[in-house]
């Protein structure tokens, strides 16, 4: 075959790899990178840049063939469809959909405020801005982390503290609730566990559990190890379940530490691992720890370099050990062009919300994936 | 204005019939000629009607040109230039002058023979339609009259696809018919230069996708294959002697040791023959900018892949065959595919799009019980995978295409506008240039703003730079005197005299002289100091002179005093102007007829 280099006979043996692992696999480019994945509906997906001049804000459709079942054979469509499009002047750190809407808020990750946006619908195909949420006790220059509210009216809960989180009526603007504590602890995630409860983690690890209905300060958990760094969480809920506090929560430290908590008894975690990570960049910017909607016990994590990694925490421990993974994408390090493939790094990962093994992926390079990995100790042979 | 007028013809807003007509510097010009594959009435051809109610289009077009083989950009054509009437020229590259002919007698083979339609084109009109060919060369400029010229630009997609410069004078449009901008194993990238047309006409119908990777399709392609071969069972490829089929034998060279593949890979010999025929065409297309080692072998000389006997349909056991032709509706690739339909374990891999009518399409559209000629049904029991490897550019594609060619406008076809505001939006913002998107059968007109080149003499440039001042900058024009010539073809613009030389007239002044009598007691020169000094005290920022001739100098405009010996008292001032200086010299009699202030000092 003349000459190949070793970054060539690389790419050839994960793509021999690949026709084993996936189900399906589909690559995409974007003009530019995303950091943010964002579910709109059930097939499509929003996505925004994050340079620090105008970006563009992408509602895109999946290919149909990812959900031509019992067709799949004859459905040749594999592209991404552009269904809304708009500009942001500044940068998209953060985009949450809110549900039962068109609507989208984000925030550039610099100031406080929090824009708001239509995503159109079957008339147009421009995404507009409609309004903006500046909180009132706009504090710092750190960004806002933001949570879509679950039930009821659509309202967003914000803040980039934990003294200045804030729930706040959409339509209206109105704030709705806010947090009674001075505690200024950076906030790294946000997310509602019920119509209600919600969760915050602060940067250095600390859970908060806050309830929108009672003007109490949240109660604090500190995380589980204890050795500084840079935490984010990832929560399962449960929704079909009524009671909120049967959800898991994991929280990811920047030295590659997992700690899983059960709401019922945050003081006493239920398992850590350390994973199998070997750090390829400094920045904690890109951290991101989910569980999948789909699966028991299945973990994604990303943001350490180029590979998203899927997690079994069933055997985890209640000790630290250390734990290998289910299964690794390595896509975004395996490119054809000369591109260098170690300075990659994954910026985001979501999960399809109804199929089991199904998750979306994107690199600081542009890069989006689509994937279906098989899990080989249940693949038949 | 000078205009261009770009109108797509047909009607509804479907995609699938390319024919659009540009109006330039008084030239009309069809860009491709296509059929739309949906339908079975006379929706499927263009809307002819727009160019002229009855009768033949000759004189109504200058050209028609078409950009690539694929049905839906050339179907029509034996329609238009046989049954409708044309019989100017029809202008095509090699590949596509010589693939064309084939596709079109295999469709209207289908068409009628298998679906019985009488209102279609013949065998013969093929042949007549074809005699009007005039093929084009990469980059190589054609003059089709006196002012109509057109240049073909490469366009990947597929073999022989074209883009299209068409120029009339200083105007030009450029079509880009079907392209990509990401190589793949056998053809390159399309590539322009910076030819800044003022429109650039392209189809919108994969402008607001994004790609799935090559890598990801050939990934599905290689597991399909593998899966079935693994499990015993066959592939059948049907393909097109040219193009696809090399694609995917390099695909399976590549990867077939990596993957201990025992299974043999055939390619059917009436594949060879007619490839072979095309291949010095096939070879300069493909030279350029292919990336792997393609170009240095032989086209079939595969490791892995042997030529294929009608027999080895029987044999046992896994195998991969690529057979012609490409729909499954006749031949080699047709008789496998009846062996093999009936096993579950078998799978068929369309690589592109099958016609209404032919076996082909009936499978795609997951039909498992076919009637063939002789009665029979056919069980479809094997696995059928339609997979598109047509390579298109997407809206990153659109991007990249408009930054090479840096067009003053931008023009889509067949798209829905309220789904394209956004790209149009993006291209407005990115590129500060229009982007139209008319409906089929609307026409846009797009204003150009043509530059004329006119030639300046060395001398009168030479003399505007010594007249000093800043330098000419564009933001600042600076207004100069000079003689525009038109002559011949060329337009020159030289100094006056130079002009009045070349032509050999003479130079006229034109002066002006006036009298203006006043009352002043003074002698005549402090008469003249008076005015003098009142002029000067007026007259802030001319130039004012006192002339020791005994005249007043304003500017060129010449004041002197004289009195009769009679009349001492009575000044008769006469005050002479040339042409240039008239305002000046109206306005200075006017103020002196006025008198002179009492209140003048006279040194």
């Amino acid at each position: 075959m003349g000459e190949t280099s070793s970054d060539e006979n690389e790419f050839d043996d994960w793509f021999i790899e690949s026709l084993k692992i996936y189900n399906n696999i589909h690559e995409y480019q974007l003009e530019h990178p995303t950091r943010v994945i964002e579910w709109t509906a059930e097939k499509t997906i929003c996505v925004a840049g994050y340079s620090l001049s105008k970006n563009e804000i992408l509602e895109l459709l999946l290919p149909l063939k990812l959900f031509a079942d019992d067709n799949q054979g004859l459905c040749a469509e594999r592209d991404f469809k552009v269904v809304h499009g708009g500009f942001s002047d500044g940068a998209v750190h953060c985009l949450k959909h809110i549900p039962g809407t068109r609507c989208v808020v984000t925030n550039d990750g610099f100031s406080s405020k929090l824009l708001v946006w239509d995503l159109g619908g079957d008339d147009c195909d421009v995404i507009k801005r409609t309004g903006d949420i500046q909180p009132k006790s706009a504090s710092s220059d750190k960004g806002v982390k933001i949570a879509s509210g679950l039930t009821g009216n659509p309202c967003i809960l914000h803040g980039s503290q934990i003294s200045d989180i804030q729930l706040t009526e959409l339509t209206s603007g109105k704030p709705l609730y806010s947090v009674e504590t001075d505690t200024p602890e950076a906030l790294s995630s946000l997310q509602f566990v019920s119509g209600s409860v919600f969760l915050a983690c602060a940067c250095n690890g600390d859970l908060y559990v806050g309830d929108t209905r009672k003007h109490s300060a949240p109660q604090q958990t500190p995380a589980g190890g204890r050795e500084g760094g840079h935490w984010c969480m990832g929560v399962k809920t449960d929704l079909s379940s009524s009671d909120p506090s049967s959800c898991s929560v994991a929280r990811l430290s920047s030295s590659c530490q997992v700690v899983v908590s059960d709401l019922r008894n945050l003081r006493a975690p239920m398992s850590k691992a350390q994973l199998d990570v070997q750090r390829k960049t400094t920045s904690d910017n890109f951290m991101n720890v989910t569980w999948a909607p789909a699966l028991d016990n299945c973990l994604a994590v990303s943001g350490f370099d180029g590979m998203v990694q899927i997690y079994n925490t069933a055997s985890w421990r209640p000790e630290l050990m250390e734990f290998q993974p289910l299964f690794i994408h390595r896509g975004h390090m395996m490119s054809e062009d000369q591109f260098d493939t170690s300075s990659a790094v994954v910026t985001t990962h979501v999960w399809h919300p109804s199929r089991p093994k199904t998750v979306l992926s994107a690199a600081v390079d542009g890069s989006v994936h689509v994937w279906d990995w098989v899990d080989k100790a249940t693949a038949s042979c | 204005m000078p205009e261009i007028k770009v109108t797509p013809l047909g009607a509804g807003q479907d995609v699938g019939r390319s024919c659009i007509l540009v109006s330039i510097g008084g030239k009309n010009v069809m860009l491709d000629c296509g059929m739309h594959m949906g339908f079975n009435d006379d929706r499927r051809f263009p809307d002819f009607s727009y160019i002229t109610q009855q009768g033949r289009l000759t004189e109504f077009l200058d050209c028609v040109i078409i950009s690539h083989f694929h049905l839906d950009h050339c179907g029509a054509l034996p329609y238009m230039s046989e049954m409708v009437g044309y019989d100017g020229p029809i202008y095509m590259t090699h590949p596509t002058k010589a693939i064309c002919p084939i596709l079109l007698e295999d469709f209207r083979k289908i068409t009628v023979d298998k679906k019985g339609e009488t209102n279609f084109f013949t065998s013969q009109m093929i042949k007549d339609c074809m005699k009007k060919v005039v093929p084009l060369n990469l980059h190589q400029t054609v003059q089709v009259d006196d002012e109509l010229e057109i240049k073909a630009y490469y366009a990947g997609h597929v073999l022989g696809a074209a883009m299209v410069q068409i120029k009339v004078g200083s105007e030009s449009v450029v079509y880009t018919g079907d392209y990509n901008m990401t190589p793949d194993r056998h053809l390159g990238a399309a590539w322009i230069d910076k030819c800044r047309p003022d429109i650039l006409i392209s189809e919108s119908t994969y402008a607001t996708t994004i790609r799935d990777s090559k890598r990801c399709r050939e990934r599905d392609f290689l597991k399909k294959v593998h899966e079935t071969v693994e499990r015993g069972g066959k592939v059948l490829i049907p393909v097109f002697a040219l193009g696809r089929a090399q694609e995917l034998c390099i695909l399976l060279e590549t990867f077939w040791e990596r993957m201990n593949m025992k299974a043999p890979i055939y390619f059917s010999t009436g594949l060879t023959e007619k490839a072979n025929h095309y291949y010095k065409l096939f070879i300069t297309w493909t030279n350029q900018k292919i990336r792997k080692t393609f170009v240095q072998r032989n086209m079939f000389e595969f490791k892995h892949i042997k030529a294929f006997d009608r027999s080895y349909a029987d044999n046992p056991g896994p195998m991969v065959v690529f057979a012609t032709p490409g729909m499954l509706h006749a031949g080699q690739s047709l008789q496998i595919f009846k062996k093999w339909a009936g096993n579950e374990k078998n799978m068929i891999i369309m690589p592109g799009y099958c016609v209404q009518g032919t076996i082909g399409h009936k499978i795609l559209n997951g039909q498992k019980k076919l009637e063939m000629e002789n009665r029979q049904t056919l069980e479809v029991k094997l696995q059928v995978e339609y997979m598109s490897f047509s390579a298109h550019a997407d809206a990153k594609g659109i991007m990249q295409l408009i930054r090479m060619a840096e067009p003053r406008n931008m023009l889509l076809v067949h798209g829905e506008a309220k789904k394209m505001e956004f790209l149009k939006d993006k291209i407005e913002q990115e590129f500060s240039i229009n982007c139209f998107m008319p409906a089929n059968g609307e026409t846009t007109t797009v204003i150009t703003n043509p530059s004329v080149p006119v030639d300046i003499s060395l001398n009168l440039l030479k003399r505007e730079m010594a007249l000093g001042g800043p330098l000419p900058d564009p933001k600042k024009p600076r207004t100069m005197h000079g003689t525009l010539i038109m002559k011949d073809n060329s337009l020159r613009l030289v100094s006056p005299e130079q002009a009045l030389k070349e032509l050999g007239l003479n130079e006229h002044q034109l002066r002006f002289t006036c009298r203006v009598q006043l009352q002043d007691s003074h002698s005549d020169s402090d008469t003249l100091i008076r005015i003098y000094t009142h002029l000067k005290s007026l007259l802030k920022g001319y130039t004012i002179q006192h002339l020791p001739d005994g005249t007043v100098m304003v500017e060129s405009i010449v004041i002197k005093v004289s009195s009769s010996a009679e009349e001492p008292n009575t000044k008769v001032l006469l005050l002479s102007w040339s042409y240039q200086d008239e305002d000046l010299g109206s306005f200075l009699s006017t103020l002196l007829k006025k008198g002179l202030p009492s209140g003048l000092s006279s040194i």
